[in-house]
């Protein structure tokens, strides 16, 4: 198993183990190849490498006729560009023909977007791609888990997007663990005052937290959603129903992402209490470890903002 | 099939898209009127397929980019043969209907991709030539565009994807009817001047009328001939054309005919009520 410096090289590692195997595996690029670190695959397989130009709607439709023909084409760039610049294509041409077009978002919050600033971080993929029926989405917590979602997502049918950042990804799975297909990896089993769920690269964040909670007394569960809205939510139900008290953390725009899914699955089956860490304000330039400090994800803010919650 | 053939056929597909659409009581007559003879020759003599075996693998594909001129599309996959049995009503935008009022690609057999959202065919073409060339296959995929639908960006996005990608398996007509929803399209963007933008692209451009089936004939054979490029046939159309109170008359973009006006068109048409 290779280790990946970030996400976008687990993405290019994946293609090219599954383009060894799968003739129909395709790399679709609007400019984004050298941002994809997908250079060797352009230069490996030039004929399942489409260039588009900086055109992303065209890269979707593009996307959308090679998997009509029965090509598998995997569309990867800054993920804002594709769900919201091409969101009507990603809607109507992939998502209603419910066509094998695959996308992995980069840049997608605050952590992935770091420096470049606001036009260049995004926190509404999730929330959009959320309200367009047929797409899966897969949220890696760390560059070797990306290497497996990418995968998944050639053998999961219909349309999916895997959420990838920018490389200040922090490894915290084995190299080797797989992407849970249940869409949920219980981490931390401290004990029930309350259940953590993370979504995404804060997942190293959320962790450190319940052990600081642990220090004050504090014991709680703290687990990973990797898959929002699947379709089997049974196990994320089974953690759920551990504790009175649910708090959810995601780098994502605080509506329609990992809290709105939790929050959707406690109303609908066990009332719980649920208190949701995410961006309610768009964000800035800055160092990556900083500015995810300063917009609410440094551990020490995470437990106590858990322990505000539980005084409630 | 014989021109004289063809051209019957054309207008059997106008008569059914006007029947169908007076029928449902919804749709866009003039817009499907001007590519009446685009569309008959293409399914009765130029495409390679097979209405038994519509997904077939090597078949030709259609990207009816102007999606909402669909009746016509429908009235030719009806008289192609891909209905079984043969539609007799086809219950054109209602509830449950087989017949939607853009085409869709799991509602309707024969439809290689669904279409209605304005100006995404030419790329979307260009994805599907591409997968032939990774295929190594040689079908041909053909889009019919509207002019005024050119003016969506996506569409030159698509131009530049095919010419870079040299895909002369990439056959685009462009019906140019000089018309869209609310004016004329010199009105909206000043000029229509389609073959020269296409020529900047760097496409294989070829003017005709889109009226001539023998012209259609002939374009699709010099551009199979032209390799290295994709190709752009620029059809000057009637918008409405063969029902003489609809031709050139804009008032038809959408509209149902009355009782008296589907007599008359009828009888245009050399049709049967």
């Amino acid at each position: 198993m290779a280790e990946f410096k970030g996400t976008r090289e687990a993405f290019a590692a994946a293609m090219l183990d599954m383009a060894a195997i799968n003739d129909k595996v395709m790399v679709i690029s609007p400019d984004s190849l050298k941002a994809m670190r997908a250079v060797e695959f352009g230069e490996k397989y030039p004929d399942r490498y489409v260039e588009c130009g900086i055109a992303e709607q065209c890269a979707v439709d593009v996307g959308a006729g090679l998997a009509s023909a029965g090509m598998m084409p995997f569309i990867g760039t800054y993920c804002g560009f594709l769900t919201m610049r091409a969101c009507e294509q990603m809607r109507t041409f992939v998502g209603y023909t419910n066509l094998p077009v695959k996308f992995v978002g980069v840049n997608a919050g605050i952590l992935g977007g770091e420096r470049e600033g606001v036009t260049h971080q995004f926190y509404e993929d999730l929330s959009i791609l959320s309200s367009i029926p047929n797409f899966t989405l897969l949220t890696p917590a760390d560059p070797a888990q990306c290497y497996h979602a990418v995968k998944m997502a050639a053998e999961i049918d219909g349309p999916v997007y895997v959420r990838a950042g920018s490389g200040r990804e922090v490894d915290v799975y084995e190299k080797d663990a797989p992407f849970s297909p249940d869409g949920i990896t219980v981490w931390k089993e401290y004990g029930n005052d309350a259940v953590l769920f993370s979504n995404g690269f804060v997942l190293d964040r959320v962790l450190a937290a319940a052990d600081i909670l642990k220090e004050q007394g504090i014991l709680v569960t703290a687990a990973d959603i990797n898959i929002l809205y699947g379709k089997d939510p049974s196990k994320i139900l089974e953690v759920m129903s551990r504790s009175e008290q649910l708090v959810t953390v995601e780098d994502h725009n605080i509506n329609g992402g990992l809290g709105s899914y939790i929050s959707r699955l406690a109303c609908e089956n066990k009332p719980a209490k649920v208190k949701r860490i995410a961006l309610t304000d768009f964000g800035e330039s800055g160092p990556a470890k900083i500015l995810a400090d300063k917009y609410g994800y440094a551990p020490e803010d995470i437990a106590k903002t858990v322990k505000e919650a539980l005084k409630k | 099939m014989k021109t004289e053939e063809l051209q019957k056929m054309a207008n059997k597909l106008r008569l059914e898209a006007v029947r169908m659409i007076y029928e449902g009581k919804d749709g866009h007559p003039g817009p499907a009127l001007s590519i009446a003879d685009i569309v008959s020759t293409l399914y009765f003599d130029i495409m390679k397929v097979d209405p038994k075996n519509p997904q077939w693998e090597d078949r030709d594909r259609f990207i009816l980019s102007k999606g909402h001129a669909c009746p016509i599309w429908y009235a030719a996959l009806n008289e192609r043969g891909y209905f079984e049995p043969k539609v007799e009503h086809f219950e054109l935008r209602q509830l449950g209907s087989t017949f939607q009022g853009h085409p869709s690609m799991h509602s309707t057999v024969g439809i290689d991709m669904t279409s209605g959202s304005l100006g995404n065919g030419i790329a979307i073409g260009a994805g599907m030539a591409a997968a032939a060339k990774a295929q190594k296959k040689d079908y041909f995929t053909y889009v019919i565009c509207g002019d005024g639908e050119l003016q969506e960006g996506v569409c030159w996005e698509g131009a530049n994807v095919a010419t870079g990608r040299q895909l002369d398996n990439l056959v685009v007509f462009v019906d140019r009817n000089g018309w869209q929803s609310y004016k004329s399209v010199e009105f909206t963007v000043g000029q229509n001047n389609i073959a020269d933008r296409f020529r900047a692209f760097g496409w294989h451009v070829q003017e005709i009328s889109g009226h001539d089936i023998d012209g259609i004939k002939a374009a699709v054979t010099m551009a199979k001939g032209v390799k290295g490029k994709p190709h752009c046939i620029v059809c000057d159309c009637i918008k409405g054309k063969g029902i003489s109170y609809m031709e050139n008359n804009n008032a038809w973009h959408k509209g149902v005919p009355t009782d008296e006006q589907y007599e008359i068109a009828v009888k245009e048409l050399g049709g049967e009520k």
